[in-house]
């Protein structure tokens, strides 16, 4: 198998690394870099739980590979909080009822950025639509929907 | 206890779960997480066939390969088999296999590549044998036998009062009969599982369970060695749903590979592996015969299931007694006969789904009851109203029925859908058709089933700072337990949540548990909670009465601090009172270890008798829209009332209702494991279609006032009971909508234009 070298931009930081062609971004994330936040779930784009940024578009990191990421810039679950305070969604998930068992969690808040950074004042069905490539056992949707509905309205100072 | 013990208004405080943080921060670790040193990746070769002999194995080419460090077969494993009623399972397959997906080897290497590299590697030669796939079949002369003997795995017969007496006083006796099929649990988290031999032999297994000493004991016995010599850490649960109570089989494997190496080994599951190794629920087939006076009132009930466990036993028998009797005890009926049957399969082992065997049976008698009451021309709420049980009412099963507010969800969902505006108003006649449904459900809080003892120990600890440690060995698997024994903790402390802590469940530190199973923890581990920290309260206040000679009897803690309740003269910090509860001679650290088992029963051999402390209940009215061309079916408005009494986190309650509601929706309409020649053929969460965000509409929960006097502050289960109404309102819903009666669930849209197809083909007919 053949290796690439990769630069790309992680969490805002500047990072190198060699990787074989057939990598996943998912495990590349995961197995070689530590970021655990990034989940496996179905291994096939389904669920959602791989969720990443890769240049602000929300992508499944396990339909992707490392090298693609090559020149890039990736933002993880693990890069949503500024140091100790958190995103407000990370706030809002937790104080509407938004998870449960948070293994859909960091998949969750990483497609409800990436609404919220281009339609700010989402309605219900809009945060509906925008979440439905994301699949969630636990909470029915109606705290994430809640929760992702209190940001935006957090973020408008209302 | 009484309400005024509990001190809040009707309810607790909906904080956020304890570990909410680690997990928005994506740093909370599950077991798929976890990365030792030297760790191998585990894979399992799994039977292509449904039901054969092996005949050979060899797995010296799969050794051979560079980097594998074991493989193994059913060849090396231990020869106890393990279960629970019926011990019929190895670590492998030893001789036979009997379904599509069983385990046959597994190997452990240095990288996950070269072991899916060595799965290819490994020959395993069968001889196929015929297989029993169809249920139907397997109490037939000369069908293929799944284990030896019989494929009659367990049968419930149940009769009281006078079945003939009781059909006779009808006016209405009414039959059908109802199919409903399997369900996958469907946690986000795929089974996954870190285990490790230490240097003096005993095994650690870090893994994703509802309870960890049931973990511990099926791997006692799987891999037949003391129960001691292994410790079980539940890492992170990424949901269960009953998946991962006791059937789980992949960690059995991990565990039994760390014990074949001296390398920590990780077994995670892809998704398709865990649909064919985690537990689908038991599919059901039930005859329903009910008698009916003209009043609504039920005269007699006759009821046959025959219910399909796949090829092991597992769960099966105690779900199959959930549906054999538990709708019984909603309702006030005298005359009942039952006969229930469950039998073997060339299929994946069923067993335990949230509601264990409540959705199957309350699907065939609140679709019984809707259809009934239309025939008698009557309301379908007076129906179940004129039957339900009710507070203080023994159940024709011994049941003792502490609260219960069944009413009141009718009540609640009746007014909160605008039942009676929306029924009146005229039938749609266009491609598009509305329809109302409601169905009510009863559940138990707690369960006498798994030995003589539903109790529930916890140790709590009261450091020198005034701040609390809870250890229980009860599973946290994103339900909440955690929670709401912080907040027991901190209301009967007089500390904030802030400053408790809960330790996940380890068999070497925390105490016996039975684990999260049966609605139990909340009521049970909740009431132990109460008595350790009002214990933890009492040492507190006797140490600050000795410290200041203070009558110990005027003393309290609020807000951190203890205080004097009469004079108010006195007021000290809570760590000053716990470092001199240390610090004194004859002193200690504040440890107390209190224990609750309720005042229940087993169940005779009549299956007669109180098993758990409380029943809850619930009830679920839903709006669909029929599309009469595509045979589409919408939910545009669910109403759920949980009656789970007091609740302690309501956050939490409506979290449960609202996913319970969702995967109601699932079961009713989207999902089914399809099978051709016993292979899963949907075996993927592309195929297998759970509901999206955009698939469901906002949902409403309630929670109704209610009481439970034998639960911890009033509090009972919730969770379970809410995902059992789903399924039916919603076919109670499409027949109010179309017209159509569907007795076979999923309801899919081919279902309901074959079903439009033939009404129309019978109007034709007639014209």
């Amino acid at each position: 198998m053949s290796t690439h070298r990769i630069h790309l931009t992680l969490n805002g930081e500047a990072i190198e690394a060699e990787v074989p062609g057939n990598r996943l971004l998912a495990d590349f994330l995961r197995d070689d870099l530590g970021l655990t936040g990034t989940k496996r779930g179905c291994e096939t784009g389904v669920c959602g739980a791989c969720s990443i940024h890769l240049d602000d578009t929300v992508t499944k990191s396990c339909l992707c590979l490392a090298f693609q990421a090559d020149g890039r810039q990736i933002t993880t679950v693990e890069g949503l909080a500024d140091g100790a305070t958190l995103h407000v969604l990370q706030e809002a998930f937790m104080t509407h009822g938004g998870l449960q068992c948070g293994y859909c969690t960091p998949g969750f808040l990483m497609a409800s950025a990436e609404l919220l950074a281009r339609n700010p004042m989402p309605s219900g069905d809009e945060i509906r639509k925008a979440l439905s490539g994301n699949l969630c056992r636990c909470t029915g949707y109606q705290g994430i929907v809640d929760a992702v509905g209190a940001a935006a309205r957090t973020l408008h100072g209302i | 206890m009484h309400r005024e013990d509990f001190g809040l208004a009707g309810e607790g405080e909906g904080i956020p779960q304890v570990n909410a943080r680690e997990k928005v921060l994506g740093c909370a670790v599950y077991a798929g997480d976890m990365r030792l040193p030297r760790m191998l990746h585990a894979r399992i070769l799994r039977s292509p066939h449904a039901h054969a002999r092996i005949t050979g194995v060899d797995l010296t080419a799969a050794l051979a390969l560079p980097g594998v460090r074991v493989a193994v077969s059913g060849r090396d494993v231990p020869a106890r088999a393990w279960g629970l009623s019926h011990k019929q399972q190895h670590v492998l397959a030893r001789d036979t296999v009997r379904f599509v997906g069983e385990e046959v080897a597994a190997l452990a290497a240095d990288t996950p590549e070269i072991a899916d590299a060595a799965l290819d590697l490994i020959q395993i030669s069968y001889e196929p044998l015929p297989a029993l796939l169809d249920p139907a079949d397997a109490l037939t002369t000369g069908a293929p036998l799944v284990h030896a003997g019989s494929n009659l795995a367990d049968e419930i017969n149940i009769q009281r009062g006078d079945i003939d007496a009781g059909f006779a006083q009808a006016d209405l006796i009414h039959e059908e009969t109802y199919r409903t099929h399997s369900q996958y649990p469907g946690y986000m988290e795929p089974m996954a599982t870190v285990a490790a031999t230490d240097a003096n032999g005993r095994l650690t297994v870090w893994t994703s369970t509802q309870s960890v000493f049931l973990a511990r004991q099926r791997l006692a016995e799987a891999l037949d060695r003391p129960v001691s010599s292994i410790r079980v850490i539940q890492a992170t649960v990424g949901g269960g749903f009953g998946g991962k109570i006791v059937e789980e089989r992949s960690s059995v494997i991990a565990a039994f590979l760390a014990t074949r190496t001296d390398r920590p080994v990780r077994l995670g599951l892809t998704r398709i592996e865990d649909m064919l190794s985690g537990c689908l629920s038991v599919p059901e087939t039930i005859r329903l015969r009910l008698g009916m006076r003209r009043d609504g009132t039920i005269t007699a009930k006759e009821v046959e299931i025959l219910a399909d466990c796949g090829a092991f036993a597992g769960l099966a028998p105690d779900i199959l007694i959930v549906s054999a009797m538990r709708s019984d005890n909603m309702q006030r009926i005298a005359n009942i006969r039952t006969r229930a049957r469950l039998v073997y399969t060339n299929t994946l082992p069923r067993g335990a789904f949230r509601g264990f065997g409540g959705t199957q049976m309350l699907f065939a008698l609140n679709s019984h009851l809707a259809t009934m009451a239309e025939k008698l021309d009557l309301d379908v709420f007076d129906v179940h109203r004129r039957n339900a049980i009710g507070p203080g009412d023994t159940t024709v099963h011994g049941w003792k029925i502490g609260s219960c507010a069944l009413e009141a969800c009718l009540t609640h969902v009746r007014k909160a859908i605008d039942w009676d505006a929306k029924r009146a108003r005229p039938k749609g006649t266009g491609v598009l058709r509305r329809g109302l449904g409601v169905a009510a459900a009863m559940h138990v809080s707690g369960n006498r089933t798994i030995g003589n003892w539903d109790g529930a120990t916890i140790l709590l600890k009261v450091n020198e700072d005034g701040r609390a440690v809870i250890l229980t060995g009860e599973s946290d698997m994103g339900q909440g337990a955690f929670t709401m024994l912080t907040q027991i903790c901190a209301k009967e402390l007089g500390i904030p949540p802030a400053h408790v802590t809960v330790q996940a469940p380890d068999t070497d530190i925390s105490p016996f548990s039975i684990g999260t199973l049966a609605s139990r923890v909340t009521i049970n581990a909740g009431a132990a909670m109460v008595k350790a920290a009002r214990q933890a309260r009492s040492q507190i206040l006797a140490a600050a009465a000795e410290k200041y000679s203070h009558p110990e009897d005027d003393l309290e803690i609020a807000d951190g601090m203890v205080r004097a309740r009469g004079t108010g003269n006195l007021t000290v910090p809570l760590p000053e009172i716990c470092r001199y509860h240390i610090f004194r001679h004859g002193g200690e650290g504040i440890i107390v270890s209190a224990s609750h088992d309720p005042e229940t029963v087993r169940m005779d051999a009549e299956h007669r008798g109180n098993i758990a402390p409380g029943y809850s209940f619930a009830a679920q009215a839903v709006e669909v829209e029929v599309d009469t061309e595509t045979g589409q079916v919408r939910l545009i408005e669910s109403w759920l009332a949980d009656d789970c009494g007091v609740a302690i986190n309501p956050l939490a309650v409506h979290g449960q209702s609202n996913g319970a509601a969702v995967q109601s929706l699932g079961w009713a309409l989207y999902e089914e494991p399809r099978f051709e020649g016993g292979q899963l053929s949907n075996g993927n969460l592309a195929d297998y279609t759970m509901a999206t965000a955009d698939a469901v509409p906002r949902l409403h929960s309630a929670i109704v006032d209610s009481f439970e006097p034998n639960g911890p502050l009033g509090a009972k289960g919730a969770s379970e009971t809410a995902i059992l109404p789903g399924a039916p309102a919603i076919a109670n819903a499409v027949y109010e909508a179309i017209g159509l009666r569907i007795t076979d669930l999923p309801i899919t849209p081919e279902k309901i234009l074959a079903g439009l197809a033939r009404a129309k083909g019978a109007r034709d007919a007639a014209l």
